[in-house]
């Protein structure tokens, strides 16, 4: 039976085709939706999980650990990009003194110029301590990181993300020792970093903190303060009590402790969110091919009434004419599932080198398992109208 | 072989009841070549397809080999009509798009039993016994009405059936072409003993059957008027 509906395919390829082109452009998108949605959430995993582990964030804002459900999220949202609060110099005093926590880093973070000669390019300025190296996985390409010591004399040095340092030398390992112009303050470069794929990261000048206390930083704030914990038991712990301490300073809800593990689910909430939204969207276009088959069905049965007697006539009973429509409506349905898939696998290859998709099992599945189901509910209607055909009628059709 | 019992069969236009075929009896006996005369209206084609098995009375019944056969499912009489029945009709219905040989292999692909010949060796003899066996690559569309209306028959004879249905075969063609045809049935009857019905408005084509049953307003009737 498929090998007759083949036959005919290729008697009428462009319409196949044409008729194909609906379920080809919808799996081609939900495959697509699919692949970029998981690949920006692993991307998202992956920056999260390269901070190191056993780290809890501190956040301005009531953040994400307030719990679950779009109000928390949107909040935690805010918190993060904008909260009032601010911390400062005594909060990571008093956060070092928590027992069980290996190290604090504070996160001062501004947009600025960097320039060098007459160049001058936009960037952050990342004002930090030594131990956001080996919290952010940030390794060398050339030269060295700031010490403890460089923080506390106020050393002007700097270390420079990949892409600063390439636009602003051409090779970016010519950047060390040269000095440059963070805002209105000069440092001296004395490591770049390699490249690390995030645009924030790779266009940052690392500073020591309380050098950037003056004119990038007068104010002597952080947005954000990181706790590395020693044991993952202590986590608990730590988070009580670097409350607590927060506590006696500020209200609540003007802050936020998370661990990572947190924030990760909180990710991966929104992106399932985001991914369900894609995938809803995608379907549309899955449901108008369907009707496009359906259209093409009802045609082809009207056309081939006659044809339709001649078979009942020689024996086809009217279960093998359902069949028959049924069995090209699908072939017509996979066939451009695949081809969809195939077009998708191809652009998903093309954007690869800059967005980090990745096409799985599951889409294969999906596109597959769709559009059949696709082909036996669009196509068991003109299947059945076929199959009702009365014998006589349809034979002295023309 | 095949008998009709007080076969009535009509179809509604609207409100209005058509009674096609009123209160026919008659029996069909194996290897008869009989002819169904009667003008257009007549209800001589509704009772071919009766007997075909393409349509089921509304009342009366119909026996094959004894056996009832009128309210018997879609599948088991779709089973009888690939086996035992072979139609040959005024247009000759070929599909277009198949060649010759595709056309004449067509019941075989509806065979609910198995088959126990060669379908391509069948088709072969038959299409070279009917004189076409080097238009079996063509589309009907490329052969003469003659030709078109012999590839029917090889496909009619293809399951072996014990009964060939022939609705006006001469109808398309010429007097000449349509004699060729006439002769090919009556050769079919004679030699291969199979059961020819042939229905027609022509009485020098029902002439050349042995025996006559007249049709006129849905009623069987004695004689041709």
């Amino acid at each position: 039976m498929a090998i007759t509906a083949l036959a005919d395919f290729k008697r009428n390829k462009v319409r196949t085709v044409l008729t194909s082109l609906g379920i080809m452009i919808g799996v081609m998108s939900v495959v697509l939706l699919i692949a970029l949605g998981l690949g920006l959430k692993n991307y998202i995993k992956e920056q999260f999980e390269g901070m190191g582990a056993n780290l809890i964030m501190i956040m301005p804002g009531s953040g994400f650990s307030s719990g679950e459900g779009g109000e928390a999220l949107g909040a935690g949202m805010a918190g993060m990009v904008g909260g009032s609060l601010e911390f400062d110099e005594k909060d990571l005093k008093s956060l070092q003194g928590i027992a069980g926590v290996d190290y604090v880093a504070p996160m001062f973070l501004k947009t600025t110029t960097i320039g060098f000669g007459g160049k001058k390019e936009s960037g952050y300025a990342e004002g930090t301590n030594e131990e956001a190296f080996k919290m952010l996985n940030l390794e060398l390409l050339e030269g060295e990181a700031f010490t403890k010591s460089d923080v506390t004399r106020r050393a002007k040095v700097a270390v420079l993300g990949y892409v600063i340092a390439e636009n602003l030398f051409g090779d970016p390992a010519d950047g060390v020792g040269r000095t440059v112009q963070v805002g209105t303050q000069r440092f001296k470069v004395i490591g770049v970093i390699k490249k690390k794929g995030d645009s924030g990261m790779d266009t940052a000048a690392f500073l020591p903190y309380k050098t950037t206390f003056g004119s990038l930083n007068p104010d002597k704030t952080f947005y954000n303060i990181y706790l590395g914990v020693t044991l993952e038991d202590d986590i608990p712990y730590v988070k009580e009590k670097a409350e607590e301490a927060l506590l006696r300073r500020y209200d609540e809800g003007e802050f936020s402790v998370t661990e990572q593990a947190e924030i990760l689910s909180t990710v991966n909430q929104i992106f399932s969110i985001i991914n369900s939204v894609l995938v809803a969207i995608g379907s549309i276009s899955l449901i108008v091919g369907g009707i496009g088959i359906m259209n093409i069905m009802y045609a082809t049965v009207t056309e081939r009434t006659k044809e339709i007697g001649i078979r009942r006539a020689v024996g086809a009973t009217e279960k093998e004419i359902l069949n028959q429509f049924l069995t090209e409506s699908v072939i017509l349905s996979v066939f451009g599932g695949v081809a969809g898939l195939i077009f998708a696998s191809l652009i998903i290859l093309g954007i690869r080198v800059f967005f980090p998709a990745s096409l799985n099992l599951l889409s294969v599945i999906i596109a597959v398992v769709i559009s059949s189901a696709i082909g036996v509910f669009f196509g068991v209607f003109p299947a059945k109208r076929a199959a009702k055909l009365s014998p006589i009628e349809a034979i002295r059709y023309e | 072989m095949i008998k009709l019992q007080d076969v009535s069969k009509s179809y509604y236009l609207g409100e209005e009841e058509v009674k096609a075929v009123h209160n026919v009896s008659f029996e069909i006996k194996e290897k008869e070549y009989v002819s169904i005369l009667g003008s257009s209206g007549s209800g001589k084609s509704t009772l071919m397809y009766l007997i075909g098995l393409l349509e089921q009375p509304t009342s009366g019944k119909i026996l094959l080999d004894g056996k009832d056969v009128s309210h018997f499912s879609d599948d088991k009489l779709s089973a009888i009509r690939n086996k035992h029945v072979g139609f040959v009709f005024q247009s000759f219905n070929l599909i277009n798009k198949f060649t010759v040989l595709e056309n004449v292999l067509l019941p075989t692909r509806y065979a609910k039993t198995k088959i126990d010949f060669n379908p391509q060796k069948r088709a072969d003899a038959l299409l070279k016994r009917l004189g076409i066996y080097e238009r079996k690559d063509f589309f009907p569309n490329k052969i003469s009405g003659g030709e078109q209306q012999r590839v029917a028959i090889v496909r009619a004879l293809m399951m072996k059936p014990k009964i060939i249905l022939a609705d006006e075969p001469t109808g398309n063609l010429d007097t000449k072409t349509g004699d060729e045809i006439l002769d090919v049935l009556e050769d079919l009857n004679k030699d291969v003993g199979v059961t020819v019905v042939l229905v027609t408005h022509e009485k020098a084509v029902a002439d050349r059957t042995k025996r006559k049953i007249y049709m006129r307003d849905g009623n069987m009737v004695d004689k041709y008027l």
